[in-house]
């Protein structure tokens, strides 16, 4: 049974999925290119200053494989108002965990790119003294951001349209109202109060912040 | 009699304010081994009624009960002994029949590949078409083929031929009846055609607002509605051992009558209070269906 859900959500989620298996591979060896390219040499303060100008592409490709890759697991189910799924003689937790265990096991294809293309690209550059190279821990976390997005869109994506419209109105109507709130220039303390819930250390997003380092000391 | 389809009192509404929709107290009862042919105008609670029995609905109350087990409790179990036909086609349109027939096959422990085959042979459905390049009629044969290929005890059919060609349908109710020839299967089937429902049904049941209006044997319901016309009307209405659906004046004072529940004998009922029945006319099913709508819609 999973086995034939896995079969139709590949089917689904194939052409995305390699695509973020180029671009993750692309990433690494293209950050180890430009520092290459431009011409100021392995030291070890530009390698980690280089470096941290590419964080940035590792958590929105993250982000962007998670969101894609649950947006094509459900959609098929949504958009025939899961009349097929409801009607299958499986419980409905059972079918839940079967597209979203294959959605998941999808997900590691573009993190599979990132592992490879950080290996090969460190094991080709001359990495200077006191720096060390992390291709594993980069794509654990690369795993973990996809992961988390995965499943925040999952829960939005496998509700019913009502609750989809609930969630989706609730999130845009928290952001309209902190950007409204940041032009009046009031109301700083709850702006900063969500942002530290969403980002900071123990915050859900917490992943797509801070350094995503494949060198560093 | 033992039902393979029971309700009592079920209540389900959908939506709020004025555009709620309600099933009302809906106590059906779908013997066993019958064709039992569901009929109602758009919007009467055929489909929510069939989500209902299903589970693809929760009702707000009352009882349902399938294949002798309690729905929703028990989906699982009546879901793997029973084949769908929805209103729509509802298996992902962007896999080939192929890929849909291999998806499908694998929840069903009853499968039967060998008259999957058949039918893929008898219908003309080509293996790798994708569902979204399959016309109306094609669509509607897999569906068929998908749900008669489950060798279920129980086939739930929505409208599985509204919108096809005269050839198409008669492929598809020929499968069907073989099928329940071959096994006594139950079949509850919606349609607005309703001459083709009088062709296959033994059992009809009448739907109008959420509420059921009707529920009796084919030979039944054809039988007992008649139009009477009378030279004649009787003052007294009391004790009939009829149901009047409507009664139309005509230019001459004579009468047109709509009844229901009429046998031959009744003629009695007339000649005992100096009334004269001129005519007795058959109805056929569509004729039946529409007069106790309006009657039904004329009494709310």
């Amino acid at each position: 049974m999973f086995a034939a859900i896995l079969r139709t959500q590949w089917k689904w989620t194939r052409g995305p999925a390699l695509l973020g298996f180029i671009l993750g591979f692309a990433i690494p060896l293209l950050s180890l290119f430009s520092l290459r390219s431009t011409g100021i040499g392995f030291a070890a303060a530009n390698v980690v200053r280089e470096m941290q100008q590419y964080g940035l592409l590792y958590a929105v490709l993250a982000g962007a494989s998670g969101l894609t890759c649950a947006m094509l697991s459900w959609g098929h189910d949504h958009r025939g108002r899961h009349v097929y799924a409801l009607s299958l003689p499986v419980t409905r937790t059972r079918y839940a965990a079967m597209r979203l265990g294959a959605g998941a096991i999808f997900l590691l294809v573009p993190a599979l790119g990132v592992f490879l293309g950080a290996v090969i690209g460190v094991a080709t550059a001359a990495i200077p003294t006191g720096l060390h190279a992390y291709p594993f821990s980069l794509t654990m976390r690369f795993v973990l951001a996809s992961f988390v997005a995965y499943a925040i869109i999952s829960a939005i994506s496998a509700s019913s349209t009502k609750a989809s419209a609930y969630i989706l109105g609730g999130i845009g109507a928290v952001v309209a109202t902190l950007f409204l709130l940041g032009i009046a220039g009031v109301g700083q303390d709850a702006v900063s109060w969500i942002g530290q819930a969403l980002f900071a250390e123990h915050g859900i997003l917490s992943v797509f912040t801070g350094g995503w380092m494949l060198i560093d000391v | 009699m033992t039902y393979a389809v029971e309700t009592e009192k079920l209540n389900y509404t959908a939506g709020r304010g004025e555009k709620a929709f309600h099933v009302t107290d809906l106590s059906l009862h779908v013997p066993k081994g019958a064709v039992f042919g569901f009929l109602g105008a758009n919007g009467s609670g055929k489909t929510t009624t069939f989500r209902l029995l299903l589970a693809l609905l929760k009702p707000d109350s009352g009882r349902i009960t399938v294949l002798g087990e309690s729905m929703p409790e028990e989906y699982v179990s009546v879901l793997a002994k029973t084949g769908y036909v929805p209103e729509r086609p509802h298996v992902y349109p962007s896999l080939t029949v192929r890929e849909a027939i291999d998806l499908h096959r694998t929840f069903y422990p009853t499968w039967d590949q060998k008259w999957a085959d058949e039918l893929l042979g008898e219908f003309n459905l080509v293996l790798d078409r994708k569902q979204s390049a399959l016309s109306k009629g094609e669509a509607g044969k897999l569906q068929m083929l998908l749900a008669l290929s489950q060798r279920p005890e129980l086939l739930v059919l929505d409208e599985p031929t509204d919108g096809l060609d005269p050839v198409v349908r008669r492929d598809l109710l020929s499968a069907l009846l073989a099928y329940v020839n071959d096994t006594q299967a139950t079949v509850l089937i919606s349609s607005h055609l309703v001459h083709e429902l009088e062709r296959i049904c033994d059992w009809i049941g009448l739907m109008d607002h959420g509420n059921l209006l009707v529920e009796m044997p084919m030979q039944e319901f054809k039988n007992g509605i008649k139009r009477l016309r009378l030279a004649s009307a009787p003052a007294d209405l009391s004790n009939a051992p009829f149901t009047l659906l409507s009664r139309e004046e005509e230019s001459n004072g004579s009468q047109q009558w709509l009844v229901r529940g009429w046998t031959d004998g009744m003629h009695e009922f007339f000649t005992g209070r100096g009334a004269t029945v001129r005519e007795v006319v058959d109805l056929d099913l569509e004729e039946g269906f529409v007069e106790i709508l309006r009657s039904s819609r004329a009494n709310r």
